[in-house]
């Protein structure tokens, strides 16, 4: 199991250099702009299919196969999927880009398909291997949330080629937008999180019960929150649905601490430092974000305060997150493909001297400022400080993503 | 012909390394017992965590590094679960190096 994480952890890295060299072009100042036009949608895809979502697929294959000790189900399925669903993106980014209705619904078709046979492949390997504990269970609800989210966007691109339901075109891109940023994403990562963060701080004898409320509360946030933008359940639904995800990070960030409280190892690297700093902040984030509600009920009216919500939960959570263990998988695909045959013999380097740690320290925490800066520059309407802030994001990604691409010449 | 000791053999398992702890595996307290028997040789063991990614690489790694160095008749690597392994299995050293950034 090498190639196969691979090639979508290449191809996931190829969209995400192109996504920033795109937001170079124009000084990072598209975060300004509206995002509800061809443009926007181009990079939103760009951003959460071709880098996001090709990672995540990757890791879906490699930590699978070491969770359940057991091979995926079909690798041939696997290479298929990465084709289908590789060539339905590119199709996809391209509808939006020429504004090309027949090849946005025929991309969206393709980008189904290879999704509903990811799911197919990694559902079976699941259903055979019948182990299920918060991490296979994550795993399991976040596919069927991935495929909910490609349905969705399909029968929108089908509703542009074929007009059936235009009044209900507006639900569907809330729900498309809530289940999967939260549904599948927010269960995959901390899915995910419950089995990678123990191995990289070494933790033992940590208490695994606050796992099972942060399944719980996602799923009821992801759900209610869904149904309420699809069949209008009002402000009130969807604040309560925000409020019950909010709680969700709250426990999440504390299940962290309780992982860290039980460690070993004090250093498991800045890339694992960041991703944990992330899901502390969203957690901060979530919580000033439903108190501010509370005392203020029309504080979030405005298109800027969607935004600054909607980027600092994708970009300082969901990339941050698959930035940093980007610096752990990445080193670990390349030195079991490398020297994992040479493994007992002298002169074999550790994983940590692959990647250079303070150059993966730099390079998020330039990510994080620009980010901070961008996020400021959004709220107060100041296209300065967006430029500035966007620059340095897309500078540091791809000055980061450079260091992770060395490893493999090491 | 010198007798293979069991000694000699945890010494040669000292080159087998968690490639991400960067410790080796009997400092990290992953080996459990040793017994030879002229060049017959058992060797059981387990790992810092059930599922670990690195499972083969290091079991893998003992085969090695045992086979490369020794000129053995026979060498059996069990992998077990219990007892489970825990932090206090390791060696002073190893909990040093663990510790290094703190």
């Amino acid at each position: 199991m090498f190639r196969l994480p691979l090639l979508f952890i290449a191809t996931g890295i190829v969209g995400f250099v192109l996504y920033h060299a795109l937001s170079l072009l124009t000084l990072g100042t598209w975060m300004f702009e509206p995002i509800r036009n061809p443009d926007g949608w181009f990079r939103v895809h760009l951003l959460v299919l071709d880098w996001a979502t090709m990672i995540a697929m990757g890791a879906v294959y490699q930590l699978m196969d070491v969770v359940l000790q057991r091979r995926i189900y079909s690798m041939k399925l696997g290479y298929l999927h990465y084709a289908v669903f590789t060539a339905g993106t590119i199709a996809l980014l391209y509808g939006f880009v020429a504004s090309d209705v027949p090849f946005l619904a025929g991309g969206a078709l393709l980008a189904l398909t290879g999704v509903v046979l990811f799911a197919w492949n990694v559902g079976a390997t699941m259903l055979q291997a019948r182990v299920w504990n918060p991490v296979t269970a994550s795993t399991a609800c976040a596919l069927i949330y991935l495929v909910v989210t490609a349905v969705m966007g399909t029968v929108m691109g089908l509703n542009f080629a074929f007009p059936v339901w235009i009044e209900g075109h507006d639900r569907l891109l809330a729900s498309h937008i809530w289940i999967g940023m939260l549904g599948w994403f927010g269960l995959l990562i901390t899915g995910f999180s419950y089995k990678m963060l123990p191995m990289f701080y070494l933790s033992h004898g940590f208490s695994a019960r606050l796992q099972y409320p942060v399944i719980a509360l996602l799923n009821a946030g992801v759900l209610t929150g869904a149904v309420s933008f699809l069949f209008g359940g009002g402000g009130a639904a969807q604040a309560a649905s925000v409020a019950v995800v909010a709680a969700a990070f709250v426990v999440y960030a504390a299940h962290i601490a309780e992982v860290r409280k039980h460690k070993h190892k004090s250093s498991p690297g800045r890339g694992i430092w960041w991703t944990v700093q992330s899901a502390h902040a969203l957690a901060f984030f979530g919580a000033a974000l439903l108190a501010t509600w509370l005392l203020f009920p029309g504080a979030f009216e405005g298109r800027q305060t969607t935004m600054v919500i909607g980027m600092f939960y994708m970009w300082g959570w969901v990339s941050m997150t698959v930035l940093g263990y980007l610096s752990k998988i990445v080193p670990f695909l390349w030195w079991t493909h490398k020297y994992g045959p040479r493994a007992g013999q002298p002169n074999v380097p550790t994983m940590a001297m692959m990647i250079p740690d303070a150059a993966v320290g730099y390079g998020l925490a330039c990510v994080a400022a620009g980010l901070c800066i961008a996020l400021a520059g959004i709220y107060f309407e100041s296209k300065v400080w967006v430029g500035a802030g966007g620059t340095a994001l897309s500078v540091g990604s791809i000055l980061y993503m450079s260091v992770i691409v060395r490893v493999f010449s090491r | 012909m010198t007798r293979l000791t069991e000694d000699q053999v945890r010494e040669t398992l000292k080159q087998v390394f968690d490639p991400e702890l960067g410790v080796n595996i009997v400092d990290l307290g992953l080996v459990y017992d040793i017994t030879v028997e002229e060049e017959r040789v058992n060797v059981t063991m387990t790992l810092t965590t059930p599922g670990c990614p690195l499972h083969d690489t290091i079991v893998g790694g003992v085969r090695r590094s045992l086979q490369d160095r020794m000129n053995l008749e026979f060498l059996h690597v069990e992998v077990v679960w219990e007892p489970q392994w825990t932090p206090e299995r390791m060696s002073e050293a190893a909990r040093e190096q663990l510790d290094f950034f703190r």
